[in-house]
């Protein structure tokens, strides 16, 4: 059989203010498995929507066996047999229809006349799992009450069920278990072997990238820097450093503060919607401890968990000594939390109120006088924060909404600390943030942890952690894999750990980086 | 030169867009003051004059508090479909009380209260303990409620003259003067008034009020500010029973006793003076005052059209074109957003 490839020739796409892929040339061929790797941002998803059809706005030239083809919408796309599975599983598939109507969909809405032909319906979905070798499927079930796996699988008997030569899954493994990532790598070796089709797959995992793909290709700031064949030789570290590059971003002077006891001290917890497994941490005073990991690592569902905002199901969280049991995010704030989320918009701040509100509303009370709001204290609450925050609004009264992300973010800030919390937490704070708001947000985690107060700061961004910290936990699928000082951790280190690398990788590492 | 051009343009679209902001804010205030003179001068003494005035308030004193009812659990985003129809047994409850048993009227008015309190213990139940959203709960609530009272009066009206629902003489046989005095100018006007200033003060100046707007706004991060949303939510459910049985009241006072269904039908109507108020003044967000002038509006007009002997049948009409106007004026401009 001939083999079809696809080709991207000096491929660009900018954003606003970046360069989301920046000359790319990319190539891949029917029959094989490649990866495509880089950290967040690196322009992977990017890449992956051009080809999918869904970014239409992109510069360069995209070649089909050689012929020059535009993808400007995801039909041109899938007409020319690429077919594209992305994370976000929910968002392709009808919750509410059976399976064999959601992998007939295309075909149904195509079709003409007012007849359902169930039958066939059924007898061609059932024909496209049984391709799959899938057999626990009944195509009646509604799509909701499959698991997510499954689900996935659904999507895949769609994509490949009628002409697809390049099938491209993002991230596919992320939110799947041990048995059933097993069952899906089945599938993706059934696809290239038998069906003569290119997977293209992108994962975080590189133990998983190094076990089924034959090549694999890394991006960076938008643009690939590398590219190599699997063999039994290649070593996660490799890939690693070509990942991160040697650029780092300009460091932020941290002012190191005195550190104290322990303040906030958790013991195996586990919960946070099934994601968290096993998780032991601790907080000193005056220190800023990070979380590093991933996207989909758990960071979010951990400081959550910890704000009471998910259950935790297992475990012990104590503060100054004391064991907290917290029902909801009430108790957590009565009890000296403080959780600046990583939604701002739809979780930090109310948006629809002003900006005098938003600062008093995590402590409202103290500004009340038998429960009627005092409002000259909490204009003055709001002048004060809006000032040494540097906090740019018109006025106190402006709605929140009006505000730049920066902005937004410091009175999401501001508001713990008029509630003058013990321990804060912070979830990607910096995310959509510019660079000027980016060192003030720096600064003010700084004083607070100078304050003699326990922080805790998730980011995927480590060179940010790296800046910030005085210690790094890693997670890594849910767990705590790794907890480094930040003096002697580096972001090789820190990366291997995030990609479930293991301590000997990282080991020589650091030697060699000595 | 095109510079300042393009910088007085852009200064004109900003200010229609403000005089377009403006007239959308204060439609519902416009729109009354423009029903008022237009029947002024149609109509002339007949429409202006104090008694009409005191007929108008009168006849939307009932509307305006199950209005404020609605307000009050609209105001951290939830909603109650059986609102009136809890209000019909807040009635068997009051009226019962005073011709049955024969409390006093005060004592009537705190039995009528506690019975709503306890019947609302329900609807937080589904709603904030079983998870069902607000709009299912209450539809189903409503044919419980219909059941529940019409079983406790034994199918027919509590009203004088009639036995009670087991068969018993009742304590008392005529309606006092204090009883009907609740139903009638200046008392239904001075409780519609007690209401919306309460319900006003609340929302804007207590803790608690300011906090349901916080969930109405956004419940997530609301909840992730430390704000108990269920504590919140259930003292809105509370504070809504009671204007909801104070509603009850006036319906049973103002018909001298509590006739089957008697409050069920102002649902629709209580509801639509919360959606024209909504945009009043700006506030985006359903609102005590707001309510007022709804209320008002549909009121005056309903007068009004009377008088000009328009038919009563087709004045539905008339209400349902009002919120419908109401309605394109919060949501046609919501989209250049």
């Amino acid at each position: 059989m001939d083999k079809k490839t696809l080709e991207t020739k000096n491929v660009s796409i900018e954003f606003p203010g970046v360069k989301a892929l920046d000359d790319v040339n990319f190539k891949v061929s029917t029959g094989e498995i490649r990866a495509v790797i880089g950290a967040n941002g690196a322009g992977k998803s990017t890449l992956m929507k051009v080809l999918a059809g869904a970014n239409p706005t992109y510069t360069g030239d995209v070649f089909l066996n050689g012929n020059k083809v535009e993808l400007r919408s995801p039909v041109d796309a899938k007409k020319l047999g690429i077919q594209i599975v992305y994370q976000e599983v929910d968002s392709a598939l009808v919750p509410t229809l059976s399976v064999a109507e959601n992998i007939m969909i295309n075909e149904l809405v195509m079709s003409k006349g007012v007849r359902m032909p169930w039958k066939q319906v059924r007898e061609e979905a059932r024909k496209a799992l049984a391709r799959l070798d899938i057999n626990d499927i009944d195509v009646r079930t509604l799509i909701q009450n499959l698991t997510l796996a499954q689900k996935q699988m659904v999507l895949i008997a769609r994509a490949v069920r009628v002409n697809c030569n390049f099938l491209i899954l993002d991230e596919p493994t992320a939110p799947l278990s041990t048995a059933e990532t097993e069952k899906l790598f089945e599938i993706v070796t059934r696809l290239r072997d038998t069906e003569q089709i290119a997977v293209i797959f992108i994962s975080h995992r590189l133990d998983e990238i190094l076990r089924i793909c034959e090549k694999y290709t890394v991006m960076r700031n938008g643009k690939i820097v590398g590219e190599a064949d699997i063999t039994p030789k290649t070593t996660t570290k490799e890939i690693v450093e070509m990942m991160l590059g040697r650029s780092f971003e300009e460091t932020f002077q941290k002012t190191p503060c005195p550190i104290g006891d322990d303040i906030l001290k958790v013991e195996h917890l586990s919960g946070g919607n099934g994601k968290l497994h096993d998780i032991s941490l601790h907080v000193r005073k005056g220190e800023i401890v990070g979380i590093a990991g991933l996207v989909g690592a758990g960071k979010s569902e951990l400081l959550k968990t910890l704000f009471a905002a998910y259950k935790m199901t297992e475990g012990k969280i104590t503060l100054n000594g004391k064991e907290l049991k917290m029902r909801n995010p009430a108790d957590a704030v009565k009890e000296g939390l403080a959780l600046v989320p990583e939604e701002r918009r739809k979780e930090g701040v109310l948006v629809n109120e002003t900006v005098s509100f938003n600062l008093s509303a995590a402590n409202l009370g103290d500004f009340c006088v038998a429960s009627f709001v005092d409002r000259r204290k909490v204009r003055d609450n709001a002048k004060k924060y809006v000032d040494s925050l540097e906090i740019k609004t018109p006025t106190i009264n402006q709605k929140v909404r009006n505000l730049s992300g920066g902005n937004q973010q410091k009175v999401a800030v501001g508001k713990w600390l008029a509630a003058n919390s013990e321990v804060y937490m912070f979830d990607e704070p910096t995310k959509g943030v510019d660079v000027g708001a980016k060192k003030d947000i720096f600064r003010l985690i700084n004083d607070i942890a100078a304050r003699g107060k326990g922080v805790i700061y998730a980011s995927c961004e480590n060179s940010e952690l790296l800046s910030l910290t005085d210690r790094i936990y890693v997670m890594y699928s849910g767990r705590i894999v790794a907890e480094l000082e930040t003096k002697e951790a580096n972001d090789n280190r820190v990366m291997n750990f995030s990609v479930g690398g293991t301590e000997d990788d990282s080991r020589k590492e650091t030697v060699k980086a000595n | 030169m095109s510079g300042t051009q393009t910088l007085a343009a852009a200064n004109s679209t900003a200010k229609k867009t403000n005089i377009g902001k403006f007239l959308i804010d204060w439609a519902a205030v416009i729109a009354l003051v423009a029903c008022i003179i237009a029947f002024s001068v149609l109509s002339g003494k007949s429409f202006a004059s104090t008694s009409n005035l005191i007929n108008i308030l009168r006849a939307m004193a009932i509307n305006t508090v199950f209005g404020i009812a609605a307000t009050v659990t609209m105001a951290p985003d939830g909603f109650d479909m059986s609102a009136a129809t809890l209000a019909s047994c807040s009635a068997y409850a009051f009226v019962s009380g005073y011709l049955w048993f024969g409390f006093s009227t005060l004592g009537s008015v705190l039995f009528c209260i506690v019975v709503t309190l306890v019947m609302y213990q329900l609807t937080m139940f589904l709603i904030i303990v079983c998870r069902i959203p607000d709009m299912l709960a209450t539809c189903a609530l409503m044919f419980v409620h219909q059941g529940l009272g019409q079983w406790y009066i034994g199918g027919g009206a509590v009203s004088t003259g009639m036995k009670t629902s087991w068969g018993a003489d009742p304590a008392r046989t005529k309606l006092g003067t204090s009883f009907s005095a609740i139903g009638r100018a200046p008392w239904i006007i001075i409780i519609m008034f007690a209401c919306v200033g309460v319900a006003y003060v609340f929302l804007n100046f207590t803790k608690q009020g300011r906090f349901l707007y916080a969930m109405g706004g956004n419940k997530e991060a609301a909840k992730l500010s430390g704000i108990d949303v269920k504590k919140y939510r259930y003292l809105a459910g509370m504070i809504t029973a009671v204007f909801i049985a104070v509603g009850g009241i006036l319906v049973s006072s103002r018909g001298s006793s509590a006739q089957v269904m008697c409050c069920d039908d102002y649902l629709m109507p209580s509801l639509a003076a919360v959606f024209v108020g909504r945009t009043v003044g700006g506030a985006e967000k359903v609102n005590a005052i707001g309510t007022l002038v709804g209320s008002a509006l549909v009121s005056t007009l309903e007068n009004g059209l009377t008088i000009l002997a328009v038919p009563y049948y087709v004045l539905p009409a008339v209400k349902g074109a009002v919120l419908a106007l109401a309605l394109i004026a919060a949501y046609a401009t919501k989209k250049e957003d």
